[in-house]
């Protein structure tokens, strides 16, 4: 059986804390030690679900967001100060989608579920599976195509996008109208429920959320307090701080990495 | 005795249907029966299982006459959720009805819908975990397995929330035999030892015809209830060992191989001469040490096989052996690890040297009509020709000009062999092309294969269907962990096996494959 050792609400906390931390600062430094830090809890927990293979949808975000704010710029002046100035912009924007695409490769809609207050089940439910229509989707137009290659139809084009649409809408609402049925069947609705197994908050999840509260707090007390440098001078450019505080702070959030929950 | 399911004077009509779905149906299932429903694809099975805990007509809308009582509960007075305690369904396509990520979870779905007490319910999970065979896949996400765990799981799911009755729509359509076998032994116990009254239907009667003690036979919406022989015989249908019991009069007809033993053993038949089938011809495609990965695991691991023009190549092995994506190797649209896989001599281009059709048939329909559908193969690779011949060819020209949504199951599916073939690749391959197909359906297929490998070209299906591998293959492929572990004749191969075993084999001894065979030997 996998191990389960982390809760879905230590990774709630994990996600806004990181997520705190990449928007009080553009100090590259920091920015691009999130990313490796993702990297790290990433590779140690993605699920083998299909959310997990969005990860490198969230990627290519990122960098296309990078790209984006930092070519704004021929809009405007150019000058090297602006160029360092919009990347760093778009580098904090790309770190963010970062930490949401891995705390949505590690966490399982479905286990956020289980998780919400008896009152919330029914949309959280709701939303769950909502979130799992896109994946599902992807699955099946990667299906169809293939299908549709075998018997020698290229889908490639407008015309062609029948061959392709026509399958993937009409098995989609097939699907949820089994789906449907399905949960009506099994009871669902009925109004009283109980719960399965409730997910145990573990010593891990302890950890993590503590860890990650104490460099959201570190990053917050320096924002606010003004102690250390959170945005780096790009006029003139001068080569970015980085105090040891805040690294110390940052590799903090990579403490659900050392815990491992994914298959070797 | 109890009437665990009553169906009174029922007549149902779709919101769109011209006639009739189910036609003045009255059936009464007692406390514990083990019921097969039974008739051809599109006559309506479904619609009766489906008006079993009323999802028709709460889901569908409709005329509605009569009433279906279930344990005493009007299905018409209380919604479908309002029936989960007592009744579960498992529909035909088991991977839409999932509602949670982990098996685990999933089998406990109902059971946090009815309330059960935490603890019992705990407790009733790991029962049924084990009565399936799924605790090694526990954790595993629903979205990840194969068609025949999805289909274990969703049978699990229904059968953890503890109905007194279960309703299943081909249960054992996606199962390699044994994993069929287990999961009605499993049924059987739960009928024998706690009173549960199960309900299935199934086309493939030599894996249910021994178990269920009571039939249901639709034809056109018209429902007959019986003795399992009776309705089977009034029907037309039956296991093989029913075909050959006919022919030769044994009476009662035998429904088990046990039972047509006992008549062979009266039997003198010569020594089986080999079916007459086609030769070989030369070598169309070839494997070479071919390694291929499905997800993390290695699902063939080097693999060689020469595949020849002329050929109808079986290949068959467990859940999980490799054979759909060998499939997809031969097709060109999985990139093998290691080794290389020809198609005379070169790559093989997916789609006109090597056509598949898939197991989700319904990946391909798009176009408003049957012969639309096979037309637009044609015109895909230049061709004005007349899809008429490849509808003719697979016994579906009568449906020409209906859409490929309003078909059943099983006629879709030779839609969509059809469009397949139109390709007219000399690499025709088919992955579990048996979902939905009555019998008469099967032999068209049979028939439909063996002509095109006359033709010269080479067929391939993937298949848990013995008795379709007895009946259409020249050759058999038996994979295990990533290996050919047996190749050769089908005679020989599945003759071989206790598993694998075709009915005529287990009844005649090796050598004997199908029905035909046997009656053409007949003194």
């Amino acid at each position: 059986m996998t191990p389960r050792p982390i809760h879905p609400g230590a990774w709630i906390a994990w996600a806004t804390c990181a997520g705190a931390v990449a928007f009080v600062t553009t100090d590259p430094v920091y920015l691009f030690l999130l990313w490796a830090v993702s990297w790290f809890v990433y590779t140690n927990h993605r699920s083998d679900t299909d959310t997990a293979r969005s990860f490198r949808i969230f990627l290519t975000g990122a960098v296309v967001a990078v790209v984006l704010r930092t070519a704004l710029v021929f809009f405007g002046t150019i000058s090297v100060a602006n160029t360092a100035f919009s990347f760093l912009e778009g580098l904090r924007l790309a770190t963010i989608l970062v930490i949401f695409g891995t705390f949505n490769a590690v966490t399982d809609p479905f286990g956020l579920v289980r998780i919400a207050p008896r009152h919330f089940h029914e949309p959280a439910l709701a939303a769950a599976l909502a979130l799992s229509i896109a994946p599902r989707t992807v699955a099946s137009v990667g299906r169809v195509r293939e299908a549709q290659r075998l018997r020698g139809l290229t889908v490639r084009g407008a015309r062609s996008l029948p061959a392709l649409a026509v399958p993937v809408l009409e098995r989609g609402m097939d699907e949820a109208h089994t789906l449907a049925e399905s949960m009506d069947a099994r009871g669902h609705g009925r109004g009283r429920r109980s719960r399965y197994r409730p997910q145990p908050w573990t010593a891990a999840s302890t950890a993590i959320a503590a860890a990650a509260a104490v460099a959201a707090a570190t990053f917050l007390s320096a924002s606010a307090g003004g102690w250390a440098v959170l945005h780096p001078q790009t006029a003139p450019l001068v080569w970015p701080a980085a105090d040891p505080a805040l690294i110390v702070a940052t590799a903090l959030l990579a403490v659900p990495g050392l815990i491992r929950s994914r298959r070797p | 005795m109890t009437e665990a399911l009553g169906f009174d004077d029922v007549t149902f009509t779709y919101p769109d249907g011209a006639r009739p779905a189910l036609d003045d149906v009255e059936v009464s299932l007692a406390e514990g029966s083990f019921a097969l429903v039974v008739g051809p694809t599109g006559s309506g099975k479904s619609t009766l299982l489906r008006a079993a805990n009323g999802l028709v007509p709460q889901f569908t809308g409709g005329t509605f006459h009569g009433r279906v009582s279930v344990g005493g509960r009007d299905t018409l007075a209380h919604p479908p959720r309002r029936l989960a305690d007592l009744v579960a369904f498992v529909p035909q396509d088991p991977g839409a009805t999932f509602v949670l990520d982990r098996v685990e979870d999933e089998l406990a779905y109902g059971m946090e819908n009815l309330g059960v007490d935490p603890s019992h319910m705990r407790r009733r999970v790991e029962e049924t975990l084990d009565l399936l065979d799924l605790e090694t896949l526990r954790g595993r996400s629903v979205r990840t397995l194969s068609g025949g765990e999805r289909q274990r799981v969703a049978i699990a799911a229904a059968l953890a929330a503890g109905p007194s009755i279960l309703v299943l729509d081909e249960p054992t359509s996606q199962l390699d035999p044994q994993g069929a076998e287990d999961v009605l032994a499993a049924l059987q116990r739960l009928v024998h030892d706690h009173g549960m009254t199960v309900l299935l239907a199934e086309h493939r009667l030599e894996r249910v015809a021994g178990w269920v003690d009571d039939a249901i036979g639709v034809d056109g919406g018209r429902v007959a209830q019986g003795p399992p022989a009776d309705v089977l015989r009034k029907l037309g249908a039956g296991p093989p060992v029913a075909r050959i019991g006919a022919i030769v009069g044994w009476d009662p007809v035998p429904l088990t191989v046990r039972e047509a033993r006992r008549f062979a053993a009266t039997v003198r038949l010569p020594t089986p001469s080999p079916p007459a089938r086609n030769g070989r011809g030369p070598v169309l495609a070839s494997v070479r040490d071919l390694v291929a990965t499905y997800g993390a695991s290695e699902a063939l691991r080097g693999l060689d096989l020469d595949l020849h023009e002329g050929e109808v190549v079986a290949v068959m092995g467990r859940n999980g052996a490799g054979k759909s994506t060998l499939l997809r190797v031969l097709a060109g649209v999985h990139e093998p690890s290691r080794g290389r896989v020809l198609v005379r001599r070169e790559a093989p281009r997916p789609g006109a040297d090597a056509a598949l059709c898939p197991q989700e048939a319904d990946d391909l329909l798009f176009h408003e009509t049957v012969e639309r559908e096979v037309r637009a193969t044609l015109v895909a690779r230049g061709e004005t020709g007349d899809p008429g011949r490849w509808l003719d060819a697979l016994g579906v020209a009568g449906l020409a000009a209906r859409h490929p949504r309003d078909l059943s199951a099983g006629q879709r599916l030779l839609v969509a062999v059809a469009s397949v073939a139109a390709t007219d690749a000399p690499l025709l391959l088919l992955d579990e092309p048996t979902r939905g197909l009555d019998p008469p359906s099967k032999d068209r297929l049979v028939a439909f294969l063996r002509a095109s490998a006359d033709d010269g070209n080479t067929v391939v299906l993937a298949t848990h269907d013995v008795e379709l591998a007895a009946a259409a293959a020249t050759r058999v492929v038996m994979l295990a962990g990533g290996e050919a572990i047996a190749d050769g004749d089908p005679a020989t191969v599945l003759g071989d096996s206790r598993v694998f075993a075709p009915q005529m084999t287990r009844v005649f001894g090796p050598g004997w494959l199908t029905t035909e065979q046997v009656a053409e030997a007949l003194p």
